[in-house]
């Protein structure tokens, strides 16, 4: 069931799998059962169940039709993993994931029937074409499938190849964030490192007689650094991930990304209460940007607005938004956390402006509600692995470009919240109303940045921050996040930075 | 296959391949899940899976892996990575595995029935639910309903100790409705869950609740930034309260990342507070006969009448502590190293009804509606979205929303001053209604 909200952070240490469990059951259910169930992560030591023979597919795709529906697919994927944990200054924990399998999927008229294995062979693939074929009655059983090799033009360039790099490397890595962090201040009393890569794998083939082949890697790195003083503690966070090689390390150092925590840390051991209320937030450029991810992205994928509760259903073509705002969702971003090259339903990625100078110009779509609204496929079909049935999601989102000077919509904004980042937030996409939650935030005194202020939530309606968005900066920068929708995607989220009139802030003092 | 004797055999596999000590892990399970949407089915789910997590100690250091390929070559390959990523690791005295591994007697963790009862008797039941919470005249449209449910079994074997193994059931029934008037939309959603099929609450109960909730918020008010009490719903306290639970967390605490790390013994919140975490509770979501290294499971008071009365603890973090596993390790089924986590959470209850603390309350909030992460467990500090009803002279006035509420931990916990008596254990985290006596809202300048 959808009960859960749509929400996004700056990608915790340690991924609350509670959140992405197993399909609309996951929400239900509490965390100590399903984390029986869910897994993330993986990949196999031997690429074997990405060479499925093609005409096994074919046979598999054909009987998930037998009953009749309108669209058969097979999904295979295989990834490896590995993670290594650093605290204390001490690797804590190697990990190291093998996850492969297959879901076979059937969609008649607007239902869908899924089954997914880990065993990938004829017998368990035909028997979970069975299964989804649960769906289709009263058809016409379908012809052979005859599947054609499909390529797409690839956003992501790997110099340094992860299946290359000797552990001891990674290991360096984190050596050198951990004593970055520690180096900043002596107020540094600790830093968590977590390096993550994988190796994805997926084949997707489908009635449509597409056949899809392709690798993704994916390298996150996330340092958190904790002050204290013996008055105050925070603890800060800091990330860095991309659909790439190692050379993400020559571009961005460890070192650089300690020290952005240990900035944030230290900075924020004099932070005093926020104030609370309804006033102006300026948002700096960057991963604030996950503020339209939640507010407007959520809202536009087209999930809901087939089911016709979407807070925007019907409103293509009509302004939404001040003049000033312009959203675009873009999978070809070269290299970017969010990039995609094609969707998990094999729809290449592509640029969609969604929302231009005020405008909603149209929505985000999977094939399924691609066929519901009678609309294009956008390349938006995602899914967090062979257990999960894709669906329509972003990524990456931003606000673009815009024309102010951002020193200038700071000094033009007399008394406020300047948010330099948040951790994240969430959604309700139905009615709209949306919170987050501060990491850094200054107040505004007078067109200036003064002290700095305590985690505040923001909150409001989707409707009022996008029309209330009275500047937009010329520095649009991004940040990486993980994204939940009942299953976790990767994501970025970015915007120059921004001022909107009139948020409610969760300050402790009046 | 015999998944107790796959396990013991590749602890002994880990052991030849050079580990020290060596742990198998294997969780193997079916799942169902069914969505309904306008009275026909929008997507139907089902899937078996089972993998196997492996972990070692060589020479101190501590190494981990997964596969859920169980094929022999695979969990060979598997093995040998953890061995091998082991050696990338620091050493520490306090990497053991658990000496004792023994079970906790709890009762009906299995519905023996649940796999029984027809796929289309279960469809039904949800197609049932969504009609039901349809009906009401002021919901005007569905988000849908669904039933879940899970079968699966647990394995573990050590080389430090002895085999075990569990099997568990869980389902689910629930509803999300749209209330809408005017350019107005609200949503309102219920479900339980439970470890046996007939235990779940009836279609009538669950729509009348999820309708009532979207309903109610319609026409909503805002009022102004204030200091008022405010009444958590028993659906919220977990939104505030998670956060004292994950201070109190042994590893946190030992890294002197919890605002409650040097508060053993000491009065932190409210006499009116007691937590209790039980993994021992028959029937219960979040109860097992050992946790996720083999640990017995046990009922413990974590906070005592508003005193820090016991630290979660896995077997690693005790050690470092100088003390014993309080059978709090979690896993994320076969793919994560053990962390620290809790079973079934509840608060004591306290002797007012929920209609004598909303008739107490000169002025304030009857909060339905928390957003945000509750409780931060480094500094302590809380805010949040909030959302419910305004009370004034101790009437419920008109919903609200759009408001925040924030203090500090320390001012917020203090602040209890009313705990109820209406509780259902079968929640989560279960909790009566209680009272703040007094908190910052945000709201219209005043």
């Amino acid at each position: 069931m959808r009960l859960h909200q749509f929400s996004v952070r700056d990608i915790p240490r340690r991924r609350f799998l509670g959140l992405t469990a197993k399909g609309g059951l996951a929400v239900a259910l509490t965390p100590a059962l399903l984390s029986q169930l869910t897994s993330c992560g993986g990949g196999a030591a031997t690429a074997t169940v990405l060479d499925t023979d093609r005409d096994m597919i074919s046979r598999v795709l054909k009987k998930a039709l037998e009953k009749g529906g309108d669209f058969s697919e097979v999904y295979i994927e295989n990834r490896i993993s590995k993670q290594i944990v650093l605290e204390e200054s001490k690797f804590r924990s190697g990990l190291y994931g093998i996850s492969q399998g297959a879901g076979v999927r059937v969609i008649s008229g607007n239902k869908t029937g899924y089954a997914y294995t880990d065993v990938v062979t004829e017998e368990r693939l035909l028997r979970a074409a069975e299964v989804a074929a649960y769906v289709a009655s009263g058809g016409t059983a379908a012809a052979t499938v005859s599947l054609t090799d499909t390529d797409y033009k690839s956003f992501v360039t790997v110099e340094m190849p992860l299946e290359e790099i000797a552990d001891e490397q990674r290991i360096e890595v984190i050596k050198r964030a951990d004593q970055a962090a520690l180096a900043y201040d002596p107020r540094i009393k600790m830093a968590m490192v977590d390096y993550y890569d994988e190796i994805r794998g997926r084949v997707i083939a489908n009635s449509e007689g597409l056949y899809l082949r392709d690798e993704l890697p994916l390298l996150f790195f996330i340092v958190q650094a904790m002050s204290a003083d013996g008055k105050a503690r925070h603890m800060a966070r800091e990330r860095l991930s991309l659909h790439s090689g190692f050379e993400m390390f020559s571009q961005v150092t460890p070192e650089e990304v300690a020290q952005n925590a240990a900035r944030e840390a230290i900075a924020m051991l004099s932070a005093q209460e926020a104030p609370a209320g309804i006033m102006d937030v300026v948002m700096q450029n960057g991963w604030g940007g996950v503020l339209v991810h939640e507010a407007v992205g959520h809202p536009l994928e087209a999930d809901n607005i087939a089911r016709g509760i979407g807070a925007f259903t019907g409103k293509v073509g009509q302004k939404v938004a001040s003049d000033c705002f312009t959203m675009v969702d873009d999978g070809t971003l070269p290299n970017y956390r969010g990039t995609i090259n094609h969707d998990d339903e094999g729809t290449p990625a592509q640029r969609n402006v969604l929302i231009e100078n005020g405008v909603l110009n149209g929505y985000m779509t999977d094939i399924l509600s691609a066929r519901q609204l009678g609309m294009q496929r956008t390349g938006n079909g995602r899914r967090e692995s062979f257990r999960y049935i894709p669906i329509p999601r972003m990524t990456n989102t931003f606000i673009a470009q815009g024309n102010d000077d951002p020193a200038e919509i700071l000094a033009s904004t007399r008394k406020g919240i300047y948010v330099q980042s948040l951790s994240g937030g969430s959604v309700n996409p139905v009615t709209g109303m949306f919170n987050f939650t501060c990491r850094e935030a200054y107040l505004i005194e007078n067109g200036k940045k003064t002290v700095p202020v305590r985690g505040a939530t923001l909150i409001g309606s989707c409707m009022d921050v996008i029309s209330n968005i009275d500047a937009v900066g010329n520095d649009l920068a991004f940040g990486p996040g993980i994204c939940g929708k009942g299953q976790s995607a990767e994501v970025t989220a970015g915007q120059p930075t921004v001022r909107i009139r009139g948020i409610n802030v969760g300050g402790s003092k009046a | 296959m015999n998944y107790l004797s796959l396990a013991e055999k590749l602890v002994s596999k880990a052991l030849k391949a050079g580990a020290d000590a060596a742990e198998i892990y294997i969780s193997a399970g079916r799942n169902l899940s069914v969505n309904i949407l306008n009275s026909e089915i929008e997507t139907i789910e089902e899937a078996d899976s089972a993998g196997v997590g492996v972990r070692v100690i060589v020479g101190g250091s501590l190494g981990f892996s997964y596969s859920n390929s169980l094929e022999m070559k695979a969990l060979d390959d598997t093995i040998a990575m953890a061995v091998t990523f082991a050696r990338l690791t620091t050493p520490d005295e306090n990497n053991v595995l658990p000496e004792l591994i023994g079970e906790t007697a709890v009762q009906d963790l299995f519905d023996p029935e649940i796999e029984g009862i027809a796929l289309d008797r279960k469809i039904a039941m949800a197609l049932e639910l969504e009609k039901m919470a349809m009906s009401d005249a002021r919901i005007t449209k569905s988000s849908g309903s669904s039933y879940g449910e899970s079968v699966f079994e647990v394995f573990v074997a050590s080389s430090a100790g002895q085999a075990g193994s569990y099997k568990a059931s869980g389902c689910s029934l629930g509803v999300s409705v749209v209330a809408e008037k005017g350019e107005q939309r609200k949503t309102g959603g219920e479900y339980s869950t439970r470890r046996f099929f007939s235990d779940l609450t009836p279609p009538d109960q669950i729509a009348a609740k999820a309708s009532r909730k979207a309903w109610e918020m319609l026409d909503p008010r805002m009022v102004k930034t204030q200091k008022a009490s405010v009444i958590f719903d028993p659906d919220v306290a977990g939104s505030l309260l998670r956060g004292v639970i994950t201070a109190l967390n042994g590893e946190r605490v030992l890294q002197g990342a919890s605002f409650l790390a040097n508060s053993m013994g000491k009065q932190f919140a409210s006499p009116l507070l007691t937590i209790i975490d039980d993994g021992t509770r028959a029937r219960s979501m979040g109860a097992a006969p050992f946790d996720g290294e083999g640990v017995p499971t046990q009922r413990r008071v974590l906070v005592d009448r508003g005193v820090v009365s016991g630290f979660l603890y896995n077997t690693i973090a005790a050690r470092r502590a100088g003390t014993v596993s309080t059978g709090n390790a979690s896993r994320n089924g076969y793919t994560s190293l053990p962390g620290i986590g809790t079973h079934h959470l509840s608060l004591e209850t306290g002797k007012q009804s929920r209609s004598e603390i909303i008739a107490a309350t000169d002025r304030g909030l009857l909060l339905s509606g928390v957003t945000g992460y509750g409780i931060d467990a480094v500094s302590g500090n809380f805010s949040g979205g909030a959302s419910g009803f305004w009370i004034e002279k101790g009437e419920i006035l008109y919903p609200v929303e759009g408001l925040t509420i924030a203090g500090s931990g320390d001012s917020i916990l203090n602040g209890i001053d009313m705990m109820g008596n209406d509780i259902d254990m079968n929640r989560s985290f279960a909790a009566p209604t209680f009272r703040v006596a007094e908190m910052q809202i945000g709201g219209m300048q005043g």
